[in-house]
């Protein structure tokens, strides 16, 4: 089976991620997986509006901009699920009282839409310096009509596609994934190898995060001039 | 410290007192920024440099930021934003606002005190900074009764920049401010809350030292020291 950009099943897009690009946000992170593009831009911890003040731990608010158009009802879904997935992973008992908005623009989307959104997600709140448990990567596997499963897929093979799973891990050796969406029909087999080959390469994404942030950690402690 | 070791959230850090030490009264691990406990293990909770002092028994994690959270004893400078009864709101780049007193001043009485407009410029210490409570600063030494150099900053220029540069600044060994100090005379005040307020006798030159401040911040010693003299000399 050839892919339409000739890669193989399981190997992801070239990876991009540059952190600080916008000035006026606490911290912000530009994302990419090939052509698909998000940049996300986190505020926080800032002064919360009285309905969404918690007196134990931070709100946190994330707001999610498509491409083209508002946001669609598909969109707010995205917008709660990446909630749920970084209020587990936030340390916001350590700022009660205070608000963390992350905000996601899709700057160009060739599939694996939600994916980029949460590497960027979590760059951008790494950048910003927001007490995380750990950092999460995600990846997308699309099961095609053949019933071949392909990783990381392209906006016209999820246009193919019978089902489309996109799973998030955390950078730790056990536990289960911090994120699961599944669309589509497909098998309780098919879910199963979209797992197994997620969770590979989202250990190739975990490791393109650390090394994207110790190069910035490097060139803001001048550790590589001294 | 000889080497570096950059940590990520999620990193699992070695704390293990040395045996010789186990069962002392000092052995007692004390935990910085950037670090958590989660359950029976010490993990970092920010990405930054790993530092640790071995007789103390001391870590902590240094990184950057552009977001203040006050934090008790730290200068900042401020910008006032509201007056009310007892004191004013003072804005210094945390999640609310902080209060400075009225009295929270040098010779400040009940019938003699500050008059600060919205819009000025202070230079204060934090005294109430935790998680539950709005941020508390005061102008002058409480137990001294003397300013110490903190009060309102007349004239000159605020600007913004990293929690870090501004860490670096302070640190007295700053390259920039040095090499700035040697050839034009300037004053400045900086907070560790990412403001720096830089005053000198004409405008021109407050840009310059404002440019060469804000340009410093990835540059080593030489690279400063060249930048500055390059700045010096399109003057």
């Amino acid at each position: 089976m050839t892919r339409p950009d000739r890669r193989e099943a399981t190997q992801i897009r070239a990876l991009h991620c540059a952190l600080g690009q916008l000035s006026r946000v606490d911290g912000s992170a530009q994302f990419s997986l090939g052509d698909t593009s998000v940049l996300c831009g986190v505020y926080g911890p800032v002064d919360v509006k009285i309905y969404d003040e918690k007196l134990d731990r931070a709100h946190i608010e994330v707001k999610f901009r498509p491409d083209i158009g508002v946001p669609t009802t598909k969109d707010k879904w995205t917008e709660s699920a990446v909630r749920q997935t970084f209020e587990q992973l936030i340390l916001g008992q350590l700022h009660p009282r205070t608000l963390v908005q992350i905000n996601i623009q899709v700057r160009q989307a060739d599939g694996a839409v939600d994916a980029a959104a949460i590497n960027a997600a979590t760059m951008a709140l790494v950048d910003a310096a927001i007490p995380l448990h750990s950092i999460v990567g995600a990846a997308t596997c699309a099961v095609l009509e053949s019933g071949a499963v392909v990783v990381d897929p392209t906006q016209e093979e999820v246009e193919q596609a019978r089902s489309i799973h996109t799973l998030a891990f955390e950078n730790k050796t056990t536990g289960s994934p911090a994120y699961v969406d599944s669309r589509g029909d497909f098998t309780m087999d098919e879910y199963n190898r979209c797992y197994d080959l997620c969770a590979t390469s989202v250990e190739r994404v975990l490791a393109f995060m650390r090394s994207a942030i110790e190069s910035k950690v490097s060139k803001e402690s001048k550790l590589s001039t001294t | 410290m000889t080497d570096v070791r950059v940590v990520i959230p999620g990193d699992i850090i070695d704390t293990t007192i040395s045996a010789e030490d186990d069962g002392a009264e000092t052995a007692v691990l004390r935990l910085g920024p950037g670090l958590a406990q989660v359950g029976e293990e010490i993990s970092a909770s920010a990405a930054g440099v790993l530092h640790n002092k071995e007789e103390t028994h001391q870590w902590w994690v240094v990184s950057n930021r552009r977001r203040y959270v006050a934090a008790e004893g730290e200068p900042v400078v401020g910008v006032v934003v509201g007056r009310h009864g007892e004191g004013y709101r003072v804005d210094i780049g945390s999640a609310q606002d902080a209060l400075l007193p009225l009295l929270a001043f040098e010779g400040a009485t009940r019938r003699n005190k500050p008059n600060l407009t919205i819009g000025a410029v202070v230079y204060a210490r934090v005294v109430v900074a935790n998680s539950v409570m709005d941020p508390e600063i005061e102008c002058y030494n409480s137990n001294t009764g003397k300013s110490e150099g903190y009060g309102e900053l007349t004239g000159g220029f605020m600007f913004k920049c990293s929690l870090g540069l501004a860490r670096h600044l302070i640190s007295a060994k700053a390259p920039v401010l040095n090499a700035l100090g040697a050839q034009i005379p300037f004053e400045t005040a900086v907070g560790v809350n990412g403001r720096v307020w830089v005053n000198t006798e004409s405008p021109e030159t407050t840009v310059l030292v404002v440019n060469a401040i804000k340009n410093s911040e990835y540059l080593t010693v030489k690279q400063c020291k060249q930048m500055v003299r390059e700045l010096l000399d399109k003057r």
